[in-house]
């Protein structure tokens, strides 16, 4: 080698060692290859499928299921009780006539088939293997009576008050022939309209003896109104998520101090781990409804995703639930919680 | 002229240093390697001046699974963090002129254990993981320091008796209970012949998941090989019930064969503190168990005072979770615990540098807290009260 040559080596090493190519790789974690897919049996947490849902769809697709504002739950903490045997854990729960294996639901999503190919099939298929009731978007990919057709497990249905109440009424008939056991109406969501307390009332009157529970409750005001206009229950929910609005957990013990225990209620939002699920069901909730998790599970793993994701929920409910003390959902009252100061 | 221009070139000898510098600044080498395990320089034992100076030093120095083994928490590890924040919410006013140069007597007797401070080592598992010479360095460590008391776990290293044997300082002794009342027996007369001075027993943590040593189990998993979590000894939920059997007549049946003070640990309420002293239990030990059970726990320092006020001064109550500091053990005092216990530091103290770690670790905590007294006044254990602190708790 002559001098050039070596000058030039010298220099493309240097050029190497500074090349922005080597710091773009993605950072690797121990034991952990960039943008590996773990298999769903690994995962410690229901934020690790968040994780592997962002890889497995992209950013720009996760970035309409992303992880919201949560501190509500950060306010509320435990008050685990000692010397409680607690082997005969029992986390079943019964609502409206249906014996449910845990009060965890999965909450309805629009266009499953954004996150999956198997979409609301795939949905249903791991919900049921979890033996987990889900609730069928009104906006599913798949018709609710196709998605009954191949699943043994739970299903209900949201619809929108829409302005054409025959149709909401027609679609819910449908529904109930292929086995739905409940609806819920959504309210306050930009898809629901001008809805109000006529039409709603109206809306129940038409749907007869299916369960109807109101979803978009968020005062005590609107709950006893729904008790009062025949509501089978609510479902605390801010489903505008408009910022600024309080979250559904901060307002539930407000609301389950207002029906006083008339009708079931239900929440929705921000429920991560099953500490959440508890802290919901001691300040009043009879069940909790998971969305963004349950997709966050199929759209990683598909039906294998859902039931591992909802297995996990179920885990940390129940062990927590042991820890504290608390041996049957009946159990839980609110001393089991404190709810501190922002 | 030629001389000159080889003079100037690059030698064979230049090329091979040049490529192992590029290789060794290079990210994705650095990214195999951990700067602080692999280019630690381990300080001076004087040089450490805190008891938070000790954990990188440990860190240096554990295998990464030893050192998670430590420091984590369960679940997200909200009450880990939240164990530590606590002390944030609590102020100390100082008030140094009260002393009227008097001096600080540190001394206090809690169940019959003389404590030349009130500070214990709280009990922790298998120091062996940290130090080839186990629970009797950390007892040589604690014999060092003043006689502190290591309460001794049930998970050590050793058996308690060679424990025991191994040390003049007083011993407390952790139980876990077995099902089986003849095991527990059998155990505690071992024990109680040792020269153990009291009986801890700890009734939390009965089903706790660790996320980060979890996530590291399931990478080591062969792939296929099932899975999340192991099958074996689970209920309809998954949740192992090992430890789900706990019930207060427990300790009645403790009781036919314990002579020595029994403790409660892991009381987080003032209903189970009550509870506690109506079974006759001789001391509530108030305890998360660093965070280790139940997530989304307050931390122990935030329910003190109601337990203290359950209890009113029936027996004594202990505290431990998150003492990082002389100031902090001073609030609990404040907020009426009769001694407080470490555990990390201690952990730290011994991977770091083995008994001499642990000695150090308590006489740093030890010094700060009597310039803690002095500064607010307080010239002995008996003295100190409520009027020394302020509390800001959410």
């Amino acid at each position: 080698m002559n001098r050039w040559t070596r000058q030039a080596a010298a220099r493309l090493a240097a050029w190497f060692g500074a090349a922005p190519l080597l710091d773009a790789q993605q950072p690797t974690l121990i034991g952990e290859p960039p943008g590996r897919i773990a298999p769903a049996g690994e995962l410690v947490n229901t934020y690790e499928f968040a994780a592997m849902a962002e890889r497995r769809i992209g950013a720009a697709t996760f970035g309409l299921v992303a992880d919201g504002e949560r501190g509500g739950f950060d306010r509320i903490t435990l008050r685990p009780r000692m010397m409680v045997n607690a082997q005969g854990l029992d986390l079943t729960t019964e609502l409206f006539g249906e014996r449910m294996f845990a009060p965890i639901l999965a909450g309805p999503v629009a266009g499953l088939a954004r996150f999956h190919a198997e979409g609301d099939r795939a949905m249903a298929q791991g919900a049921a293997a979890a033996q987990t009731t889900l609730v069928v978007s009104s906006r599913s990919s798949v018709r609710f009576e196709e998605i009954a057709a191949q699943t043994k497990g739970s299903l209900w249905l949201q619809v929108y008050p829409e302005p054409d109440a025959a149709a909401v009424r027609a679609r819910v008939d449908r529904a109930v022939a292929a086995g739905c056991k409940a609806v819920c109406v959504t309210v306050g969501g930009p898809e629901a309209g001008g809805a109000d307390w006529k039409g709603l009332a109206a809306l129940r009157q038409a749907l007869g003896r299916t369960p109807v529970l109101l979803k978009g409750v968020m005062t005590p005001e609107d709950a006893r109104e729904a008790a009062a206009n025949g509501f089978s229950g609510v479902v605390v929910s801010n489903p505008g998520r408009l910022q600024g609005t309080a979250q559904a957990i901060d307002v539930l013990p407000a609301v389950a101090d207002g029906i006083g225990g008339k009708i079931p209620i239900l929440i929705d939002g921000g429920f991560r781990r099953g500490t959440d699920v508890l802290k919901a069901l001691a300040l009043g909730a009879r069940a909790v409804l998971a969305a963004r998790p349950a997709v966050w599970g199929l759209a990683a793993y598909g039906a294998p995703g859902v039931e591992t994701l909802f297995r996990l929920l179920q885990n940390e409910l129940a062990r927590n639930m042991a820890m504290c003390g608390k041996v049957t959902l009946a159990d839980l009252d609110r001393s089991l919680v404190r709810i501190h100061r922002r | 002229m030629t001389e000159r221009l080889w003079r100037g070139c690059l030698t064979r000898r230049g090329a091979v240093r040049a490529v192992a510098g590029f290789l060794a600044g290079s990210p994705l080498v650095r990214a195999q390697q951990d700067p602080f395990r692999d280019h630690s320089r381990v300080p001076g034992l004087g040089e450490l001046k805190t008891t938070f100076d000790f954990e990188p030093v440990a860190y240096a120095k554990l295998p990464r699974y030893t050192y998670d083994y430590t420091s984590y928490g369960a679940d997200g590890e909200f009450t880990l963090r939240r164990n530590r924040e606590a002390f944030d919410w609590v102020d100390l006013a100082p008030r140094s002129l009260a002393a009227g140069g008097r001096p600080v007597s540190t001394g206090v007797e809690v169940l019959g254990t003389r404590l030349e401070y009130p500070i214990m080592v709280a009990p922790s598992a298998a120091h062996a993981a940290l130090h080839p010479e186990a629970e009797v360095a950390t007892c040589a460590g604690c014999a060092a320091a003043s006689n502190t008391v290591l309460i001794s776990s049930g998970v050590a290293s050793l058996s308690f008796d060679k424990i025991a044997a191994s040390t003049k300082a007083p011993l407390w002794y952790q139980l876990y209970p077995s099902r089986n009342m003849d095991d527990n027996r059998k155990l505690l007369d071992v024990v109680q012949s040792s020269g153990a001075k009291a009986i801890v027993v700890t009734v939390d943590q009965q089903a706790p998941v660790f996320e980060r040593i979890q996530h590291d189990r399931n990478l080591q998993r062969p792939p296929g090989g099932g899975g999340g979590r192991p099958a074996a000894g689970l209920n309809l939920y998954g949740v192992s019930d090992r430890r789900l059997w706990y019930e207060w007549k427990m300790f009645d049946e403790l009781r036919a064969f314990v002579r020595l003070p029994i403790l409660i640990k892991g009381v987080m309420t003032a209903e189970d503190a009550r509870l506690a002293v109506e079974h006759g239990l001789n001391g509530v030990y108030v305890s998360n168990h660093g965070g280790r059970s139940v997530d989304y726990e307050e931390s122990p320092l935030e329910v003190l005072p109601e337990v203290v006020d359950a209890v009113k001064g029936r027996v004594p109550v202990l505290v431990d979770g998150g003492f990082r500091r002389g100031a902090d053990i001073l609030k609990a005092l404040a907020l009426g615990a009769a001694a407080v216990a470490v555990c990390r530091p201690q952990r730290w103290g011994l991977a770091a540098y083995g008994g001499a770690g642990v000695q150090r670790v308590f006489e740093i905590l030890q010094a700060e807290f009597r310039l803690a007294m002095a500064a607010t006044g307080r010239t002995s254990i008996a003295s100190i009260d409520g009027s020394i602190v302020r509390t800001y708790f959410p």
